[in-house]
């Protein structure tokens, strides 16, 4: 016998036992244990529900009956030629709402993190009203400020310039574009403002010493630096816009613009009955689409050395010196916050209280109610909804931001194969139209084996399940900017995994983790369509309560309840805010 | 002495009959209401409506009521799904004619007659669902701000006169089910030539497209755009709070019927079967109408002027192909 026979007749069990020793050495690990606890919650969260759609799309009965399997769905939904011009409508909508989105969070968060403009602290606190404001209310505020037959702001044009027509028509595909980017940028600012602030500012310096100027630090160094951010909240952003159908419903349809989610809703979601396959099958095309974007998103963010600033050497931020120009600086920012919370602030409290919503004449001033406030303040049902939503909102930010951190930690910074898996499925959930997962979520766990359907453990993994990605994506882009240097220090020291992960990692993610923790918290608290269909009659959720009286006409108490949610999350933000110790950071 | 005494019985049958129940309740079907403890109901009925009538069964039940309230679609999704995967929360389903036949064909309504059902109209009696207890009637709404009465349409037919055109609101029929199923049995009104006429007319008007029927109202109410294709109730129920609205007198008017059924694996039957019993009552009835509904019961109506003089007919009602066709056809009429 040759030796290389000996080789081959020798190699089976070898290899056998070798791998066994491999297993064995993967598994000693504790970030084994934590990779395969994540990966199977994060699996089973995503897939469960997801499967059932995936299934429904290739039946031809609703889901929970028996039916046969099918392509004609597929068939249907996309044979038809009119789906692809709606779809490059939504695809520029998408891009221009996010891009817009990008430009305004950006714009704020480079002024109110890296410069000396006076009263930063106050915009950076109030960047992030918007998120929590019901994205139908803030659609509605516009409309009345800018419709073209008596808006506000054109009546304003009309009155003082004389003229003979005001200039903004919201109805038109750049008014759309315009208030989907405003609901979005809160979202993008907090991101990338976190990884503004987790910047080590020392490249900057060094930038400068070479002679660069503030423009070119800021090109140069500053831009390329937080890409991973930018990239995470245009990614993010431009799938949420996508698969918007409140605004789209509310601007483009009386403009005549259809978009693909007015397709889905009028040929599945909103159809009669719900076309729960057809449904499912524009998600999985949707789900396509955003799996596309995690791609790129991971490409452009592949080279994670090249983004590390966060190093084991204490740093502030770099503030840059705005001389003169820091007035024009809080000028610009003023006038985005103008945009994106005092006007559909003012005109949530208006609505608030007049006795029906109007646009207010002269008559208006001597009707004003207080009556919209009594009955947030007297009525028990709207108490139990504070009280429901706000434990749902903790908890549920603060079991996503877990999950999160180790998840992120996972795909990031190690190299255990089948890390990536983590990215794609926690994505697939959020990437189908709401209405469609929430049908996915109510099929799931109506039938489950334990006994949580119409309890309040059913909303929370609902959440879970929806929204770990904002969490995902806060986290990723700051812990993409943090060096090894400090785990490796930290391992040398003789600390495990967990000491490691707790005592270095955590506090310099914080900034990502607050950051992620308050969006959860503002979305959660007003969150519907998941909550809709799962929570109990009688332990209902203020998402479903604002819902119902919206679907009531009643918009007086609708905005009265959204302004006590924003103060409520003001607070929560501030708190937060101040927890993360940004500023110390 | 007999005339103390016939004072005396008058008296005495006038306080029985004072203090009787305005609906017909077996006791013993109260007492075992009380005993399930509450009752949970699905519907599309608007909450300060809901509040109203299940203020009412608290008081004379004594049972509390816990409300689920969505579109008429998705409150179907909801109960069909808990039904067939075995896991039922709901007692009564409450919503509109179409998604209650379709409820009904799959097993999920328990017979139960009640004894408040026999004082509805015969013809408001479904041979499925029982008594149609309200209707909801769509109208022409206009804002008497902007539109004097002199000057605002007398008739549907009106409404695609020039005068009109970028003046009308109505919602779209290519996504909104009840609008698809009005459009559809607009030939109950002129017939068939006619309204496939008026509906192209209608669409070469123009008419600014909204996702339903409130928001259609909105606009009316904002002065945003006068004229709305919506709800007849809601000329009350802004009116209350101050909207100048009011409504063309077409003498017929088209809607749809709204039902409730027992689910047939109520968790709490007893207390479902006392909450119909009281929901039908003439008690909830004057209730219903107060708020601006169109109860189906002789000599009781919304606040709503000339509302006894609304002849109701109902809308046709659609299968799902019917419905996929409409919206299509719809769709080349109105968006192209």
């Amino acid at each position: 016998m040759s030796a290389d026979e000996r080789a081959l007749t020798v190699a089976p069990s070898t290899t056998t036992a070798w791998n066994r020793t491999r297993l064995g050495a993967f598994l000693s690990q504790p970030l084994s244990w934590v990779f395969i606890s994540v990966i199977g919650i994060v699996g089973f969260l995503s897939l469960y529900p997801t499967f059932f759609l995936f299934y429904g799309s290739l039946t031809d009965a609703p889901l929970g009956v028996p039916g046969h399997f099918t392509l004609g769905n597929y068939i249907r939904a996309y044979s038809d030629p009119e789906a692809y011009p709606l779809l490059l409508n939504s695809f520029i909508f998408g891009l221009g709402a996010s891009g817009l989105s990008l430009v305004f969070a950006l714009t704020l968060a480079w002024i109110t993190i890296r410069t000396n403009a006076p009263f930063r602290r106050i915009f950076e606190l109030t960047a992030i009203v918007p998120n929590i404001l019901p994205p139908i209310l803030v659609s509605i505020s516009w409309v009345m400020l800018l419709n073209p037959s008596n808006g506000l702001i054109n009546g304003l044009f009309v009155k003082l310039l004389g003229m003979e027509k005001g200039p903004f028509n919201i109805y038109s595909m750049p008014g759309l574009i315009f208030v989907e980017s405003l609901i979005l940028t809160p979202l993008a600012f907090l991101i990338v403002a976190a990884a503004l602030k987790s910047m080590d500012p020392s490249l900057e310096e060094s930038a400068k010493t070479l002679g660069s100027n503030e423009f070119g630090v800021m090109r140069r160094v500053t831009f390329p630096l937080i890409r991973p951010a930018i990239l995470a909240a245009g990614t993010l952003n431009f799938v949420r816009a996508v698969e918007s159908f409140d605004t789209p419903a509310i601007i483009a349809l009386p403009a005549r613009i259809e978009v693909f989610t007015t397709k889905i809703w009028r040929e599945a979601l909103g159809s009669f009955p719900t076309n729960h396959n057809l449904a499912a099958t524009y998600g999985v095309g949707i789900l396509v689409i955003a799996l596309i974007f995690v791609y790129l998103y991971r490409h452009f963010t592949s080279q994670v050395e090249n983004f590390s600033t966060v190093t084991g050497k204490g740093f502030r931020p770099h503030q840059i010196d705005l001389g003169r120009w820091r007035f024009a600086a809080s000028g610009l920012a003023l006038l985005l916050l103008v945009l994106l919370v005092l006007l559909p602030l003012l005109v949530l409290l208006l609505v608030a209280v007049l006795p029906y919503y109007h646009v207010p004449t002269w008559r208006t001033w001597h009707n004003l109610t207080l009556d919209h406030f009594r009955y947030v303040w007297t009525t028990p049902r709207v108490h139990r909804a504070f009280a429901n939503s706000l434990f749902l909102a903790l908890a549920g930010a603060s079991v996503c931001m877990i999950l999160a951190s180790l998840a992120s930690y996972i795909t990031v910074r190690t190299k255990i194969v089948g890390r990536s898996l983590i990215d794609g499925l926690v994505f697939i959930p959020w990437a189908f139209p709401g209405t469609a997962m929430a049908l996915g979520l109510l099929w799931a766990y109506v039938d489950f084996p334990i006994p949580i359907y119409g309890t309040i453990w059913i909303i929370l993994i609902a959440y879970v399940t929806r929204f770990l990605p904002y969490g995902l994506r806060a986290v990723s882009s700051t812990i993409i900017q943090v060096h090894k240097e400090l785990e490796e220090a930290s391992v040398v020291c003789g600390a495990g995994f967990l000491a490691t992960f707790r005592r270095v990692l955590i506090p310099m993610m914080r900034p990502g983790v607050m950051a992620g923790w308050i969006i959860l918290v503002t979305i959660l608290l007003r969150e519907f369509s998941a909550t809709l269909f799962l929570y109990s009659p009688g332990a209902e959720p203020l998402g479903p309560l604002l819902y119902f009286l919206y679907l009531d006409g009643m918009r007086g108490r609708v905005a009265a309840i959204g302004l006590v949610i924003s103060v409520i999350s003001i607070i929560l933000i501030a708190f937060a805010q101040r927890y993360s110790r940004w500023e110390t950071n | 002495m007999l005339r103390k005494a016939q004072l005396a019985f008058a008296f005495f049958t006038a306080a029985i009959f004072s203090t009787a129940p305005l609906y017909s309740q077996s006791p013993s079907l109260i007492a075992a209401a009380k005993k399930d403890g509450k009752v949970v109901v699905y519907g599309s009925l608007e909450s300060d409506v809901a509040d109203a009538a299940f203020k009412g069964v608290k008081n004379k039940i004594g049972i509390d009521v816990d409300y689920w309230r969505a579109s008429a679609t998705k409150v179907m999704d909801r109960a069909l799904s808990e039904f067939r995967a075995g896991k039922p929360v709901v007692d009564i389903v409450l919503t509109n004619d179409n998604p209650m036949q379709i409820m009904f064909k799959e097993g999920l309504f328990a017979k139960y007659d009640s004894p408040s059902a026999k004082d509805f109209p015969k013809e408001a009696i479904d041979p499925n669902l029982g008594p149609r207890y309200r209707n909801v009637i769509i109208g022409v709404v206009y804002n008497k701000d902007i539109i004097k009465a002199a000057d605002a349409p007398k008739s549907l037919e009106d409404l695609v006169k020039p005068l009109y055109r970028g003046k009308l609101v109505i919602p779209d029929p290519t996504q909104h089910t009840t609008t698809t199923q009005w459009v559809a049995s607009l030939d109950k009104l002129m017939g068939k030539e006619k309204a496939a006429k008026f509906i192209r007319d209608l669409a070469a008007q123009k008419p600014i497209l909204v996702e339903s029927l409130l928001p259609a109202a909105e606009r009316v109410a904002t002065g945003e755009t006068p004229i709305a294709i919506t709800y007849v109730k809601y000329v009350y129920i802004y009116g209350q709070r101050g909207a100048p609205l009011d409504y063309v007198r077409l003498g017929k008017f088209m809607g749809d019927g709204h039902y409730l059924d027992l689910s047939a694996k109520a968790p709490h039957p007893n207390a479902g079967k006392a909450f119909i019993d009281y929901f039908l009552s003439a008690d909830n009835m004057k209730t219903l109408a107060k708020a601006g509904e169109f109860v189906n019961r002789k000599g009781i109506y919304p606040p709503i002027p000339d509302a006894d003089k609304i002849q109701f007919v109902e809308m046709y009602d659609l299968d799902s192909k019917a419905f996929a066709e409409k919206k299509k056809e719809y769709q080349q009429i109105f968006l192209h």
